[in-house]
């Protein structure tokens, strides 16, 4: 339940974030016992990287406490869209923070709004929306995957999100978004394979005083059919685009320090003709010996690998009806 | 909603700001009353004509009478009554010019800069006698040279840009975040600190900013965009409050008055001088009245150079808005808080009544804050911290790497905060057209920076 609204400490049936570094975190839900292969009803242990957590202790503990693992300790977040994308179950690809930021912003979500959207898939971007337009709009989803499905539905449920999102069974392409929805959209995002199919409907679905459409797609090819569709059925403004986050992983480092200017005069001792070759190493013996000096630089840098390409992102305007 | 209050949202209302659009240009401006004027590159527009006529309407820039006094010097300016027009004036320009018989490649073409029979002036006289942009093109089509020995590629490119010379028609929109965060960052970016769009909307998500909960906010001038932002996630009817901290005496707010909200949802919005609210949080009331006029001088320059530039609202002749550009330019900045201490002490003013309701939120903590500082952002996450309960998002705005980079070093060993990240991003425009797909030729490299994270503890 711990999706609704913000809140101070775990109870029973929560989700919570196991944060345990920057590249590790869970999702667990606060139960005390599980039920294992066997049909028995055990207690819940959940193991980390650093040892097992007893989950039963977590009931009670205040959000952003620190909790004590059997070989190390983790924080306890309460989860949001952002933790939750980067910890739920893949079902489907998914679609990130940067790019569903975008969607929203792009969408003129807000709360009141009313959402259709196709596929649900593994529910990433369903719980930005859910958060965006409670608590008085609706997210109307839709997915031809009936696992999937019957997934998404007990997920928004257990996340205390059910009163405002209904779960389809349907195959868009084919069937639109039902007569019931005719006119009682906002706006309408798409993240299929033939978003070019779903444009007429949505079209349909859209409100008569216009809306804001979204078609997310890892192929271009799949942009200009949609495209196309998009100016065949009176949107406007179709807009394309692509976003990368860069994430910059900041570093101090410590580098040695080379002096150098010594090598330009001879040393005082070396100044005798006759021992110079001698003095010489000694001299390199000695700035072995001393300490070297060192600077501390404060570094910023890419990680070694990151996203290359997401999807492309069209965004168009339905104008009103009167305007069509 | 009842269907009639849908209907006169939609209708264009004096008071209301609305979004003017031309082709690709768009633009922020309030029609104060009914003489309001908007000024167009050199076209001057009466908006009289758009009172209760709905919005996503387009309208026909219609040359006025002008002045028989006229001097020649002063052609350039041409002032346009708007009428609506019908759909069917909108049909592409191509098929009304009717061109065929494109070239297959340039090859015949020679630009020797002499390829248009027309002068400059006989131009200007064609505008003068031919309000529709077709003929005016058509005219010019005609007396060019070498338009038929264009491919078809540059006969668009070369038409399109006669057309954005004299398209007369004008769309209307009510302005949303979308549309201002657009217009503000192409007018001059740097009064929204290089707020881009992706980076703001991502701000937006980080924050956890809905329509439950208080949020904490430190800007030090984005036009009022940031507290815009909140506002519109918040929601109207909502529970979910802001405090909007600021080093100026008057907030920046035009942003957030041109999303026309309900007074209700504008409450909601707090707006407090930083230094003032943590005074009296600190020390308590009373503390104020003497010691607030004598704040750091830093605040006003921080109000007005966002607003001697601030052209959005040309002719706007309502005083009533307190934006920073209207204050500003009349000089009458009295709503600060020494002058208003003079003039009426009896009263708890609203900057009182403001910090007393901030201190409540702050003693209560918030559920997320959110710094766009042009200061050092160190000491001001520094006081603020304190402020926001545990396990809530931290997100910082700046337009430089470095200062995110030693704030990153200092809450990491401070132990307040988790999961940081420092992000920035990359947005690139397409082109998608059938056998002419490729990224736009320009993308823009600067989109400022975040630093993001959870409070622990
Ligand atoms: C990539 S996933 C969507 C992921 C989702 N946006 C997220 O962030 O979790 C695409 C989904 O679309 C569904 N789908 C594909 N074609 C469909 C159709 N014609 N009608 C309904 N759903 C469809 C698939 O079953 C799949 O679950």
């Amino acid at each position: 339940m711990s999706f609704l609204k913000p809140k101070e400490v775990i109870e029973e049936g929560d989700t919570v974030t196991l944060y345990l570094t920057v590249n590790s975190m869970h999702a667990i839900e606060a139960t005390p016992t599980i039920v294992n292969k066997k049909g028995e009803t055990i207690e819940y242990i959940f193991q980390t990287s650093y040892g097992a957590l007893k989950v039963r202790n977590l009931i009670g503990v205040t959000y952003g406490s620190r909790v004590e693992l059997s070989k190390g300790w983790a924080y306890v977040l309460q989860p949001n869209p952002e933790l939750w994308t980067q910890t739920l179950p893949h079902r489907t690809q998914i679609i990130y923070t940067p790019d569903i930021s975008m969607i929203l912003f792009q969408l003129e979500v807000r709360p009141g709004s009313v959402i259709v959207e196709s596929g649900t898939g593994s529910g990433s971007l369903s719980h930005y929306f859910l958060r965006a337009i409670k608590p008085y709009g609706h997210l109307h989803t839709f997915d031809f995957h009936e696992a999937r499905v019957q997934q998404a539905r007990e997920e928004f449920e257990r996340h205390g999100l059910g009163d405002f999102v209904t779960v389809y069974h349907r195959d868009v392409c084919q069937l639109g978004f039902s007569n019931e929805l005719e006119g009682k959209a906002d706006a309408v995002f798409l993240d299929l394979p033939a978003p070019q199919l779903a444009v007429p409907f949505a079209a349909k679905t859209l409100k008569t005083e216009g809306g804001r459409f979204c078609s997310f797609s890892p192929c271009i090819e799949q942009s200009q059919r949609c495209c196309i569709a998009l100016q065949e059925h009176g949107f406007t403004e179709i807009r394309s685009m692509e976003i990368l986050q860069q994430e910059h992983v900041v570093k101090t480092r410590t580098l040695p320090v080379l002096d150098l200017e010594f090598l330009k005069h001879k040393k005082p001792s070396s100044q005798k003709l006759n021992e110079s070759s001698t003095n010489e190493s000694n001299e390199t013996a000695d700035t072995v010996k001393t300490p070297k000096e060192t600077k501390k630089v404060l570094t910023s840098s890419a990680p070694p690998t990151l996203p290359g390409h997401t999807g492309y992102l069209t965004f168009a305007t339905l104008p009103p009806a009167f305007v069509r | 909603m009842t269907k009639t209050e849908v209907n006169e949202m939609s209708k264009i209302q004096l008071g209301d700001y609305i979004v003017i659009q031309r082709q690709k240009y768009t633009k922020l401006q309030k029609f104060g009353n009914l003489d309001t004027t908007s000024m167009l590159g050199k076209e001057q527009l009466e908006l009289r004509g758009l009172l209760d006529q709905p919005y996503s309407a387009t309208f026909k820039m219609c040359p006025k009478e002008t002045t028989p006094s006229k001097q020649r010097g002063q052609r350039n300016l041409r002032l346009h009554t708007l009428e609506l027009c019908n759909e069917l004036e909108m049909r592409d320009i191509r098929d009304r010019l009717g061109i065929s018989a494109s070239g297959a490649d340039n090859r015949d073409i020679i630009d020797d800069g002499d390829s248009q029979a027309l002068r400059p002036q006989d131009i200007e006289d064609l505008r003068e006698q031919h309000s529709e942009s077709t003929k005016i093109i058509e005219k010019i089509v005609e007396n060019s040279k070498t338009f038929h020995a264009k491919t078809e590629y540059s006969q668009e490119k070369y038409l399109r840009k006669k057309e954005k010379k004299y398209f007369e028609f004008v769309q209307i929109h009510r302005p949303t975040l979308r549309l201002i965060t657009e217009i503000y960052y192409r007018q001059d970016a740097d009064k929204v600190m290089g707020m881009r769009m992706d980076t703001l909307s991502q701000l937006i998500s980080y924050s956890g900013v809905s329509a439950f909960g208080n949020y904490l906010m430190y800007e030090s001038g984005t036009n009022g965009l940031l507290p815009a932002s909140f506002l519109n996630s918040m929601g109207a009817g909502t529970e979910a409050t802001l405090v909007h901290m600021h080093p100026g005496n008057v907030p920046q707010k035009q942003a957030m008055l041109a999303l026309n909200l309900p007074h209700e949802q504008l409450q909601r919005c707090i707006s407090v001088n930083l230094y003032s609210v943590l005074r009296e949080y600190y020390q308590g009331e009373g503390q104020e009245s003497t010691e607030v006029a004598t704040e750091p001088s830093t605040p006003l320059e921080e109000i007005e150079p966002s607003s001697k530039k601030q052209k959005l609202n040309d002719d706007d002749a309502a005083p009533t808005t307190t934006s920073s550009t209207s204050s500003d330019s009349n000089g009458e900045n009295n709503t600060s808080p020494l002058e208003s201490s003079v003039n009426i002490p009896v009263q708890a003013q609203k900057w009182q009544v403001e910090n007393r309701r901030a201190c409540e939120l702050m003693r209560a903590k918030f559920d997320g804050l959110v710094i766009a500082a042009k200061e050092h952002p160190s000491n001001i996450v520094q006081a603020l911290l304190p402020f926001v309960k545990s396990s809530r998002p931290i997100v910082v705005y700046s337009q430089s790497k470095e200062v995110l980079m030693d704030l990153h070093v200092e809450l990491k060993s401070s132990s307040n905060a988790t999961n940081l990240h420092l992000t920035s991003n990359w947005l690139r425009y397409y082109q998608i057209l059938p056998n002419r797909t490729h990224p736009e030729v320009n993308m823009n490299g600067n989109s400022g920076y975040l630093l993001t994270g959870y409070t622990i503890g």
